[in-house]
């Protein structure tokens, strides 16, 4: 079996040398710089993500979307048998929580506003959002937290950002707008929607902590 | 140069990923190798969308040419499906330890064969 | 276009507010919107780049997505009829999933494809898996994990196949006709071939399939082999357009058809053994692909998704009624509708005039030549053998629910007959002749081989998980070398 393994690898790992060496020379591609001034973009990649490949970025938006609801699925019906181990708290963490959490935030924002003119967008400012929540769950405890922030609102707010995307993306996609202000719209409501997200995976994840 | 170098560390990720995803017995280790493997794929092609003396796409930063900016996009996309697939492995996998007290695969293969008797 | 964008947007928006509330009213909902879209472009459109150049997203209204929207709402009308007791979010993700579907037959981009084919495998583990029974996580578990191994290797030959030709449409590629003694194009295009094979489930690469599809609840083993599997069809049905691949697929093909029928000759659990027969129907789809006989290939699709619905919905009916799934324990157990559902589905998969296989079949063969019809009729054979085992339990006991059985039964048969009118010359009498001959002898056999009973390799997670990948490195390096300049 590993002998087998080991044969398919290395051939894998051949196979792709061997296509690697005949890649280059490449063709020429379009710099895409007309397109980004068409969307009002100075970064490339978002107006690509946004406007010419939106078709896709919606699927992806649902790939994140249902696995949310799975993670919720999943993970709701769970018991485990003996109580939830408790998370460390240290003084330290509540400090810098108290600081970092506004900084985060902001630049979670920043970095979704500014997504369309240099590196950034939606799905990184999500990303920084989850991890300020994060933070501020591992301060003030998980279970507290997730107490205190109702769920329910947080599912609606979740799937009437993906329906606001969908709406916006469908009309844009129908009707052949484009420009900057889309593109922002677009981005902060993928923040919204990717940061509830994260925050509702890491939650489940760490209140069905248990050991084995 | 740094193209190739590139290249050659994704060929080398997936190597090692799919290695440990085959040989390691207990299925976060696998997933974990799964995810490594399906890393490579992402750096592959971004090293792909390299060309000597490019800039980022990025309109206005800099001379010389631009990077390839679609490998760019595709990879935003690609690391959120790969994001998505560990995590609801996981949530599975979390689903598998509280009924049968084990991550091992070839526990659980006995398990399956034997119609599952209670743990 | 407009009218199938917007139908696919509804299914999926229509899915998405059905997680908040009136999850069956808003199925029903999506299911109208896909209905009227499909009714204004059903004629099809031409091939349009949505977003623009460059890099716009290629979409068209071919035959392939004619046949695959009208597979998709029949299975969504059957399963909103069907799935009245399902709660949670079942509506919702069959909802989504099947717009996910339905968006892959329009899709006519590799890396729309991959998006696609990744989150229809989501959906799919996430519905498998909602009936919280340990043996469908774990067959789910398996499914995402081999279908992610292939994705990966889709993704590296995508990333060749770009890096060389600088474009991802189908029909760009068609256009720029690739040259395959190059490497680059050699090796991408082995790669994004095996992956799609991986995906979809084709014997050696992906035998997660039988257990996934058998171990799933009723609704979701419907959906499954009616229309999830055919997402990769359809993937590799682009492949086959945009590279010259024929010779590839009718090998797997036939290897496929054969591997599968092998395991279901034995197997017992009455689901499981309806899912081995998925992969051997794949063999067929496969071998017309191979053929170039597209058309062919596609009407077997419809017609596969049809009748295997119709045989996974009766089966998982029966099951979930009597509460056993050995075919032994179930004989003289099921109520009326489910026998009949699965007397209609074994005559349609076992190509007797005049249900749905019988046409699909017939259309295959005209596009065969000599040979690969003996082939087709021994696979057929094969399948008559193994489906006599379903022969005892088509007696029925008692009434029961009908649900969404009549509806499908009717669109097998509606399938057939209107395949029969439409296509002149195959309600001849060599091609029924030949059908019931395979019909008979098939039972003969069945009575002659019941006392054999060998000892199959089984495969367990490790084994599919090298067997997927030494199969699809092997057949990948094998491929390339045949393309290569110096391999030949």
């Amino acid at each position: 079996m590993k002998a087998l393994a080991a044969v398919a690898l290395v051939g894998l790992m051949v196979l792709l040398a061997l296509g690697v060496s005949g890649v280059f020379p490449r063709p020429a591609v379009p710099s895409g710089e007309d397109i980004a001034a068409e969307w009002g973009a100075k970064n490339v990649v978002a107006a690509i993500i946004l406007g010419v490949r939106l078709w896709d970025t919606l699927f992806e938006i649902l790939v994140y979307a249902m696995t949310m609801v799975g993670v919720k699925l999943g993970l709701r019906l769970l018991r485990w048998e003996r109580p939830l181990p408790p998370v460390a708290e240290t003084p330290l963490l509540r400090r810098s929580a108290d600081l970092l959490l506004g900084p985060i935030v902001v630049f979670a924002l920043y970095v979704a506003v500014s997504g369309h003119l240099g590196p950034g967008g939606g799905f990184p400012a999500g990303a920084i959002l989850g991890t300020a929540l994060l933070l501020l769950a591992l301060a003030k405890g998980v279970e507290r937290l997730s107490a205190e922030i109702h769920e329910p609102t947080l599912e609606w707010a979740e799937y009437g950002a993906i329906a606001a995307v969908l709406a916006v993306a469908g009309a844009l996609l129908l009707l052949g707008r484009r420009g900057s202000a889309y593109l922002i719209a677009a981005n902060l409501l993928i923040a919204l929607e990717v940061g509830i997200g994260a925050w509702v995976v890491l939650h489940r994840f760490a209140s069905s902590r248990g050991e084995v | 140069m740094e193209g190739l170098a590139a290249v050659a560390l994704a060929i080398a990720l997936v190597g090692v990923g799919f290695w440990t995803l085959i040989v390691r017995r207990n299925l976060i280790w696998k997933l974990l190798g799964l995810n490594v493997g399906a890393s490579g794929a992402i750096l592959f092609l971004v090293a792909l969308a390299h060309r000597p003396g490019a800039r980022p796409p990025i309109v206005g930063l800099g001379p010389g040419p631009s990077a390839d900016p679609l490998p760019h996009a595709l990879v935003l996309t690609a690391i959120v499906i790969d994001f998505a697939t560990l995590a609801l492995a996981l949530v599975y996998v979390i689903f598998l330890t509280e009924h049968r007290h084990t991550q091992d695969v070839r526990r659980l293969e006995r398990d399956e064969e034997r119609g599952w008797p209670q743990p | 276009m407009a009218a199938a964008l917007s139908g696919i947007l509804a299914y999926l928006g229509c899915g998405l507010l059905g997680f908040i509330g009136a999850p069956r009213a808003f199925s029903l909902l999506a299911l109208l919107g896909g209905t009227i879209s499909f009714s204004l472009w059903a004629p099809g459109f031409p091939e349009v780049l949505v977003g623009g150049l460059p890099w716009g997203i290629a979409v068209a209204g071919d035959p392939w997505a004619v046949g695959l929207w009208g597979l998709g709402l029949i299975l969504h009308a059957t399963i909103l009829l069907h799935a009245r007791g399902r709660r949670d979010a079942f509506h919702p993700l069959t909802t989504v999933l099947i717009g996910t579907c339905l968006a892959a037959a329009l899709s006519r981009d590799l890396f729309n494809l991959y998006v696609l084919m990744d989150l229809s495998s989501l959906l799919a583990l996430v519905l498998i898996a909602s009936g919280r029974r340990v043996r469908a996580v774990w067959a789910g578990l398996q499914y995402l994990i081999l279908a992610e191994v292939g994705l990966t290797l889709y993704l590296f030959g995508l990333g060749l196949v770009y890096g060389r030709l600088g474009t991802l449409s189908v029909s760009a590629l068609a256009s720029l006709g690739p040259d395959l003694a190059d490497p680059a194009l050699a090796v991408g295009a082995a790669l994004l071939l095996v992956g799609a094979a991986v995906k979809t489930g084709l014997f050696v690469f992906g035998l997660w399939l039988p257990q996934a599809h058998g171990q799933a609840p009723t609704e979701v083993s419907v959906l499954l082999s009616g229309i999830v599997v055919k997402v990769g069809v359809v993937a590799l049905a682009r492949l086959a357009e945009a590279f010259p691949v024929g010779t590839v697929l009718l090998l797997l093909g036939i290897v496929t058809g054969f591997g599968g029928l092998v395991y279901a000759l034995w197997e017992q659990d009455l689901k499981v053994f309806l899912g081995f027969h998925t992969v051997s129907q794949l063999g067929y789809m496969l071998i017309g692909l191979g053929l170039g006989a597209g058309t062919g290939a596609l009407l077997y699709a419809v017609a596969h998704g049809l009748f295997k619905g119709l045989l996974f919905l009766a089966a998982g009916e029966g099951v979930e009624r009597v509460g056993q799934r050995r075919m032994a324990d179930l004989a003289g157990q099921l109520s009326l509708p489910v026998a009949v559902g699965l007397a209609v589905g074994t005559w349609a998969i076992a190509g007797l005039p005049p249900l749905a296989g019988f046409a699909a079949k017939g259309v295959l063969a005209q596009a065969a030549p000599g040979w690969a019809k003996t082939v087709l009729f021994a696979l057929g054979l094969g399948t008559a053998v193994s489906f006599s085992k379903l022969v005892p339990l088509l007696r029925p006991c008692g009434r029961g629910r009908t649900g969404g059985l009549g509806l499908l039964s009717g669109a097998v048969i509606a399938f057939g007959l209107g395949g029969i009118l439409a296509i002149p010359g195959l309600l001849s009498l060599p091609a029924c002749g030949a059908a019931l001959l395979a019909a008979v002898i098939g039972y003969a056999l069945h009575l002659g081989l019941r006392t054999v009973r060998p000892r199959l390799p089984r495969f367990t997670f490790d084994r599919a998980l090298v067997s997927a990948l030494a199969g699809a490195v092997g057949v990948a390096g094998l491929v390339t070398l045949s393309w290569l300049p110096w391999g030949r």
